[in-house]
């Protein structure tokens, strides 16, 4: 049997049956051409189509396309707009993203234990994640409206300040993170809960008869050890929170100062606007960060991989 | 010993508000779709139903339940051409076309890269993923041009392809898990009792391997159900999907038709729902792209 050098193996599998005869050659490229083929005709071909665009004076019309040099990438460089929607952008994911991974990291230490139920309740918890985000956006501006909106009828109750959700702008943002958090946090806690079931309970058993405080517990052995998995969590909620459009443009619409997001400014200049040879240079700024964060997520996830198999193979 | 009940106290409470923060929208939308219109923009809390009607502008919590919202379904609103119902359509055929595609062509290609030596397999497969984080916007420019080419703007097949590609790595990478997991030992024997290659893997793998297709599925479908972006940029109002149907009734200058919109909604989530519960043992590896198991 061939020893399987470079190839991946995830958890327990990756069998590898040989196979060097011809007729399995042609096989192998029918499983798996199909897939790369779908994939770099309407994935890879548009994103390079768009780089050459992005050099051009396109517009949404069509008609005569020039092309226009860097010119779109320099103007990119000096309009507020963008400069405005890359702080929102960070604003939004530093926030977002925080507070869901906390809040996600302190549910799953609470789910920890079983209980009675818990199965039935996490199952409930989980269920916004799957949520469609458009349709949620849309759905929240009846809970958050100003004057008839549960949530302000909720803090009246409590003696609580009436607040103008969706108008204020300083509030606009805050909404938007509102529904992310709700949307979002449950996959904090589903990736932070794998981590924490992952310790192995005999070095618990240990500390104990080292008398160890529940702080120290915590802080030596529960978050270093679960912390890998929290950072692939943040990861991927970070490369996600940064595409963030849907919520956006059901709370505000995309052309909203205070909180138009590098995807709405991008769906603002090539729809709205149709300077699509502008819109492609935004989108490849955006598309830098973007693939920057997913690749490190990506080695991320390979040195994860390549852990556990150390392990298992141990 | 007391700080440790302070601890466990304090441990309840945090559940217990989180819970009634992520549960309470959802069972509110359920309220809202049985409302009248008043009802549902009434400025006190209205959840307790009753059976008399109830003053509009009363200071009350009683509300009388109806199902007005669900029959105005039917209706043609102002921001749109069509019933619900025509959008339900769309999102239906759109979403289960291309969970069919994704799982066929991923599940082939997760066969592939999990028992054949392919060179550089590892990167094929990272490459495969990387497409998920393609942020839409930034294709959809040239990908309206090449459809505008071939006449796929405004169709469902326009749509159908779009997310197929955009479900595929998750379909791979998923599906590569699961076959992982059926071992070899199988096709091993087949192949001894004179069965080809393919014969080998439609007869012998693919049986084994549909529980894995099933959860693939129902994240595909999810993943294009829920999707908003490409729909709405892609396709005009005829062939747009359900979450474009919301968002542009936004617009309404009759203000919001909320009891209706409760009703949509409620009825478009209520399978999202249903198939969560139904996958909640996979919810781990669906979103993790089959990397993490347990």
């Amino acid at each position: 049997m061939p020893t399987q050098g470079g190839e991946i193996t995830l958890g327990r599998g990756g069998e590898n049956s040989g196979g060097g005869a011809d007729a399995d050659r042609w096989l192998k490229v029918g499983f798996v051409a199909p897939a790369l083929l779908v994939l770099i005709s309407v994935n890879i071909f548009p994103l390079i189509y768009s780089i050459w665009l992005s050099f051009t004076n396109a517009d949404l019309v069509g008609g005569g396309i020039r092309s226009v040099g860097t010119l779109n990438y320099s103007f990119l460089f000096f309009d507020p707009r963008y400069a405005q929607a890359l702080r929102t952008t960070v604003l939004f994911v530093a926030l977002a993203v925080g507070i869901e991974l906390v809040l996600g990291y302190g549910l799953a230490l609470c789910l920890r234990p079983t209980f009675r139920g818990k199965p039935i309740l996490l199952t409930a918890l989980l269920v916004p994640m799957m949520m469609p985000p458009a349709v949620m956006g849309v759905y929240w501006t009846l809970i958050l409206n100003g004057s008839f909106g549960v949530l302000n009828q909720a803090l009246g109750l409590l003696g609580l300040p009436e607040l103008q959700w969706l108008t204020d702008p300083d509030l606009k943002l805050v909404s938007i993170i509102l529904i992310d958090v709700w949307m979002w946090t449950p996959f904090t806690i589903l990736i932070s809960l794998a981590g924490l079931n992952a310790i192995p309970a005999s070095i618990y058993e240990a500390a104990a008869v080292d008398r160890a405080t529940t702080w120290m517990v915590f802080r030596r052995i529960t978050l270093p050890m679960s912390a890998p998995l929290v950072g692939l969590a943040a990861l991927l909620r970070a490369t996600d929170a940064l595409k963030q459009f849907d919520l956006v443009m059901a709370i505000t619409g995309p052309n909203d100062g205070a909180t138009q997001t590098l995807s709405a400014l991008l769906y603002q200049v090539m729809f709205r606007d149709g300077k699509v040879g502008l819109a492609s240079a935004y989108s490849y700024m955006v598309l830098v960060v973007v693939i920057a964060l997913a690749s490190v997520f990506l080695r991320y996830l390979a040195s994860l991989q390549h852990r556990a198999s150390a392990t298992e193979a141990t | 010993m007391n700080r440790r009940l302070g601890l466990g106290r304090l441990r309840w409470v945090f559940l217990a508000l989180y819970s009634v923060f992520s549960v309470l929208p959802l069972l509110w939308l359920g309220i809202t779709s049985v409302k009248s219109k008043a009802d549902s923009i009434s400025t006190t809390v209205r959840f307790v139903p009753t059976t008399q009607p109830v003053d509009p502008r009363a200071s009350t919590i009683r509300f009388l339940p109806t199902l007005d919202g669900y029959r105005a379904l039917s209706d043609v609103y102002a921001g749109a051409d069509h019933p619900y119902y025509h959008y339900l359509g769309n999102t239906l055929v759109i979403g289960v076309l291309s969970m069919v595609a994704s799982v066929l062509i991923g599940t082939a290609c997760a066969y592939g890269f999990s028992r054949f030596l392919i060179p550089g397999a590892r990167d094929w497969l990272f490459f495969i993923l990387s497409t998920r984080f393609l942020p839409p916007l930034a294709v959809v420019i040239p990908v309206l041009m090449m459809y505008r080419e071939f006449g796929l703007q405004n169709t469902h097949l326009g749509l159908i392809i779009l997310y197929t590609s955009f479900n595929l790595s998750l379909a791979v990478w998923l599906m590569k898990g699961f076959v992982d997991e059926i071992p070899a030992a199988y096709e091993e024997a087949a192949l001894i009792d004179g069965y080809s290659r393919l014969s080998a893997f439609i007869r012998v793998v693919l049986p084994r391997a549909v529980p894995g297709m099933a959860v693939t599925a129902v994240f595909c479908l999810i993943s294009a159900w829920n999707e908003y972006g490409f729909a709405m940029t892609l396709n005009n109002r005829e062939g747009v999907t359900v979450p474009v149907y919301f968002a542009g009734l936004q617009g309404n200058v009759q203000g919001f038709p909320w009891s209706q919109i409760g009703a949509g909604v409620f009825l478009f989530v209520t399978p999202i729902v249903l198939f969560t519960i139904l996958v909640r043992r996979h919810l781990l590896r669906g979103v993790t792209f089959g990397t993490i198991k347990r």
